[in-house]
């Protein structure tokens, strides 16, 4: 029992930081977040990504490793409006009083752009809908400089020594990303108005932004997997008035999808979603880029 | 404004000044000297207003940004901590159908609480549960949760926990948090969970025959969180000594604590782990029933636990797949009297141990659908001369159960579970047994607890 005591306050004194962090902890939910966090942030932020491209961020535990994380967190950014609802909460009981909610280090996406979606009525028997609305926010660029420069502020006054730094930050990233969206934007203007097949909501905001429809999505109701008959249906209802595209993430599992395409000869695509979704989509750069030229790739006609 | 007057008023003196041709040249340098030291007051006055101002409007920018959060009504979202309603209200519902081939389901060697015992027979809906919580203040967030459950033939509620924990505004050091009231209390894995929770329709022998399926009694926790970058977590408590394995205890004094490590992380980007070591000591002053009030045990307990588990997301996402294995140890000392009443053992003097494990690999093949196996064991003390053919007796049979089983999930709100078990508990007494389950939660969106 000594023993085990001793062991005990050897962990304890070890854990005792040593120095104070010159960098600000910054937590994010989803990886382009984190990517943000980095454009913002520079080198005078340390960020951790809580998840990765192929995992859905709905359905994440709230591991050992992530109270660990949150724990030293001096910011928290994630998307919110319910889309980590399982685990968030679980962490921040364990984290400081900075990044709770309502607090200066706690930012979340939706409560800063415009969302899409909001459903006037809420029930279950919906599906596992979000009676804020869609979660999913990120893949609006004019969402992205939005939450930029809320970043930014907050960083600052986290961070005040370095206020004039995330400023110049932010303005550099600021100027590079609305040339990027005008770039993105002329590029794309051929994919106005084309159908598209959706697997889950969680491109509402990219099709939006590139004045694209969704006609259809793949799960019957938001969270519950698609279904034969629901397959079913949306084959027919494809035959009677066809789609241009089906999207998907990396995270969601293809067979249903692949199946829809091959019966209809409707192209299947998976998009990057986020950072790390495929190779070439490292920052959100070149997300966007990689995004718009997948989808412009189908465009045959 | 002011800089331009300033600047008007200061050309005027000038100008009149210059005018003035009688004056002498001492007297128009002074006057210059004195209208440039004016001057230069008055700039510097004007440069630190200038910068009040600047503050002021930086500051009414960063409580801009800030205030549309705090100021947008709690019923217009529900924010991360789940208040769509204050407080936010969870129903479980969860009903079983067991049947069982043998007519008894004794755990030879092992005095066995109310809850511990075999599940009724047929249908039930026992353990619907009832849950309320909410942050009450800044400072601290509350919980309640009711079973509702057949005994005997009448319905009861049973208030399986009621606590107070502090949030991290309360102004406790950073990591370090005190829950209070009733509660699943931090022991191995499963004690923590509220049964609809688990990955099986029962619970595993050790829980059954140590804890009466779970340790709530009333007490206090504290639990603290190093700031490490692999997780450590270590606790302790202090208890009523009320509840299975004490019991009974009257007066004042503490009548159980409890002290805890865990440790836990990442192995790459989609395994995890943790690790815990949990100790659990007390006494039943008073008596501890158990076995239908037929046997009573008075005297010292110790419970040390140990749980692992882990898990593995084969694609990367656990959404479509996911590999989950756990394991725990319990070791039991128990120092005091046993009696049992059916026996006519009359009291015995009793210091030994005995001790119990399991372990269960879940596999999520798809999203909806998962397959498990579990094996759970018990390995009895050894009687002293006085118990011999008492339900302590184990007659040298080590009770031993295997299950297997297949859960459909339509969403995360619900569940259908069909299970099988084979339970060796006594000596020639082997029980075959179906149990098909529903859970169905409605209300809260539930925690993805680790």
């Amino acid at each position: 029992m000594q023993q085990l005591l001793r062991i005990f306050i050897v962990l304890l004194l070890c854990a005792t930081p040593t120095a104070v962090q010159a960098k600000v902890n910054v937590f994010a939910c989803e990886p382009e977040w984190a990517a943000l966090a980095k454009e913002v942030g520079g080198a005078k932020v340390k960020t951790f990504a809580a998840t990765h491209a192929k995992q859905d961020p709905h359905y994440i535990r709230a591991r050992p490793s992530l109270i660990a994380k949150i724990r030293r967190a001096d910011l928290v950014i994630c998307s919110g409006s319910g889309l980590e609802i399982g685990w968030l909460p679980i962490l921040l009981q364990k984290a400081k009083l900075g990044v709770q909610p309502g607090a200066i280090g706690y930012l979340m996406a939706t409560n800063i752009v415009p969302i899409l979606e909001k459903p006037a009525v809420v029930d279950r028997s919906m599906g596992d809908v979000h009676p804020e609305g869609n979660p999913h926010v990120h893949l609006n660029p004019n969402n992205i400089l939005l939450v930029a420069k809320e970043l930014s502020i907050r960083l600052a006054s986290i961070d005040t020594p370095n206020a004039g730094f995330y400023q110049r930050q932010l303005s550099s990233f600021n100027t590079q990303w609305q040339q990027n969206i005008k770039t993105w934007e002329s590029n794309a203007s051929v994919l106005k108005g084309k159908t598209v097949v959706v697997h889950h909501r969680a491109f509402s905001y990219l099709l939006n932004w590139l004045g694209m429809n969704a006609v259809a999505s793949l799960e019957p109701k938001p969270g519950i997997p698609p279904t034969t008959s629901h397959l079913e249906g949306l084959l027919q209802q494809l035959k009677a008035s066809p789609a241009d595209i089906i999207i998907r993430t990396p995270y969601e599992p293809s067979g249903a999808s692949k199946w829809l395409s091959e019966k209809t000869g409707t192209p299947n695509l998976v998009l990057p979603y986020t950072i790390g979704g495929d190779a070439e989509s490292r920052n959100l750069f070149t997300l966007f880029n990689r995004s718009v030229n997948l989808l412009k790739g189908t465009n045959h006609d | 404004m002011l800089k331009a007057k300033l600047a008007a008023s200061a050309a005027l003196i000038t100008i009149f000044s210059s005018t003035s041709v009688l004056a002498a040249d001492e007297d128009i340098k002074a006057l210059r000297a004195e209208v440039q030291n004016m001057k230069q007051a008055y700039e510097k006055r004007i440069a630190e207003l200038e910068s009040k101002i600047n503050k002021i409007e930086k500051e009414k920018s960063l409580a801009k940004s800030v205030a549309p959060i705090l100021a947008t009504p709690a019923t217009a979202r529900r924010d991360v901590k789940n208040n769509s309603f204050n407080p936010s209200i969870g129903v479980i519902l969860n009903a079983q159908y067991n049947a069982f081939s043998s007519d008894t389901g004794d755990i030879a060697g092992f005095a066995v609480g109310h809850e511990g015992e075999r599940p009724r027979e047929n249908f039930s809906v026992d353990h619907t549960e009832l849950n309320f919580s909410a942050n009450i203040d800044d400072k601290f967030f509350g919980s309640t949760t009711a079973a509702i459950a057949q005994h005997e033939g009448e319905t009861e509620v049973e208030l399986e926990e009621a606590f107070i924990m502090t949030l991290p505004g309360a102004g406790l050091p950073d990591g370090i948090s005190i829950k209070a009231g009733r509660a699943f209390w931090t022991l191995g894995y499963l004690n923590e969970h509220h049964s609809h929770t688990d990955d099986f329709a029962d619970r595993p022998l050790p829980y059954r025959v140590f804890l009466n399926e779970a340790f709530n009694d009333d007490g206090a926790e504290i639990s603290y969180v190093l700031p490490t970058d692999l997780y450590l977590a270590i606790g302790g408590g202090l208890f009523s000594g009320n509840d299975f394995p004490f019991g009974e205890n009257s007066g004042s004094d503490i009548g159980a604590w409890s002290a805890f490590a865990r440790v836990g992380g990442d192995i790459s980007h989609d395994q995890s782990w943790r690790l815990g070591g949990y100790m659990l000591s007390g006494e039943a002053n008073g008596s501890r029933f158990s076995n239908e009030d037929t046997v009573s045990f008075t005297g010292d307990t110790n419970i040390y636990a140990a749980d692992l588990r882990y898990t593995l997301a084969p694609t990367g996402n656990a959404r479509n797949q996911e590999i989950l294995l756990q394991a725990e140890y319990f070791w039991r000392d128990e120092k005091g009297i046993y009696e049992d009443t059916n026996a006519a053992t009359g009291p015995v003097n009793f210091d030994n141990s005995s001790s119990g494990w399991y372990t269960q690999a879940i596999y999520k093949f798809d999203q909806q659908w998962r397959v498990g196996a579990r094996y759970s064991q018990l390995d009895a003390s050894n009687v002293p001369a006085g118990l011999v053919g008492s339900a302590l007796d184990s007659g040298g049979h080590n009770p031993k159960a295997y299950s297997a089983m297949l859960d459909w999930a339509n969403s995360e709100f619900s569940r259908v579970r069909l299970q099988y078990n084979r339970e060796e508990l006594s000596h020639g007494q082997n029980d075959n047994q179906i149990m098909l389950q529903y859970i169905m939660s409605l209300g809260a969106h539930g925690a993805h607890k680790y």
